[in-house]
């Protein structure tokens, strides 16, 4: 499973994203490959999930063919364990 | 390394502010001595969250203001500033501010994990909202596990 982790500019608070995004699949068990960037690279990547920002994530729905989910607080643990139980529950590979 | 990003000088508290942008500056500003960003960086993060939200609030009370890698920064670099009231962010009440400015977008991310890290463990996250320089300067060194 590829998830990416998106932000504004790719340098800061995706690559934060994507700690808890690993952190949170270790904790379940699960493989995945989790890549983080910024909103203009995100849009057309393949991938299996998106995780972002609200604001990030209306501009990106549009344009994204997989699930994209919005999250609040990028180093919440539990809003981010959240949507990725979400995500295999809802076909995750 | 952490602790050459983010050296002793480069982190400060203050009781309150009057307003987020004012934290941000005020956070800023070991940066901008040091020649590492220039004022137009720290236009550029406050015009970040209000363009794009405040996505850069990154826990409860923490943010992480940062803008665009190479563009009006100098020298990579980090700057905490710790408040002891909290100011609203957006809807958010923020504690700590800390300051990210890159070159690019990779040679700072091996800081950036370790302070992450630091801010991911419960109990150290206590420590840096607390907000004693002292206390989070030795977490930061290493000092304290």
């Amino acid at each position: 499973m590829k998830i990416l982790a998106v932000c504004g500019f790719g340098v800061g608070s995706s690559m934060v994203l994507k700690m808890s995004i690993d952190k949170a699949c270790k904790e379940r068990n699960v493989s995945c490959e989790v890549e983080n960037t910024d909103i203009s690279s995100a849009k057309g990547a393949n991938a299996d999930a998106v995780f972002t920002s609200h604001e990030l994530a209306q501009e990106l729905e549009s344009s994204m063919n997989c699930p994209v989910f919005a999250i609040k607080k990028y180093m919440d643990k539990e809003e981010v364990g959240n949507a990725l139980d979400q995500l295999l529950q809802n076909g995750g590979k | 390394m952490l602790k050459e990003l983010l050296p002793k000088e480069n982190l400060a508290n203050h009781n309150k502010v009057d307003s987020w942008e004012e934290a941000i500056r005020l956070a800023s500003q070991p940066l901008l001595k040091q020649g590492a960003i220039e004022e137009q960086y720290i236009t550029n993060m406050i015009d970040s969250v209000n363009v794009n939200g405040p996505y850069i609030v990154l826990n409860d009370y923490f943010a992480l203001p940062h803008a665009k890698a190479g563009e009006a920064v100098n020298k990579q670099g980090m700057a905490l500033l710790t408040l002891d009231h909290p100011v609203d962010l957006k809807g958010n009440p923020v504690k700590l501010f800390l300051v990210l400015a890159a070159i690019d977008s990779t040679s700072h991310l091996k800081a950036l994990s370790e302070i992450s890290e630091l801010l991911m463990d419960d109990e150290k996250y206590k420590v840096f909202i607390n907000g004693n320089v002292d206390d989070i300067y030795k977490l930061i060194n290493g000092e304290v596990n």
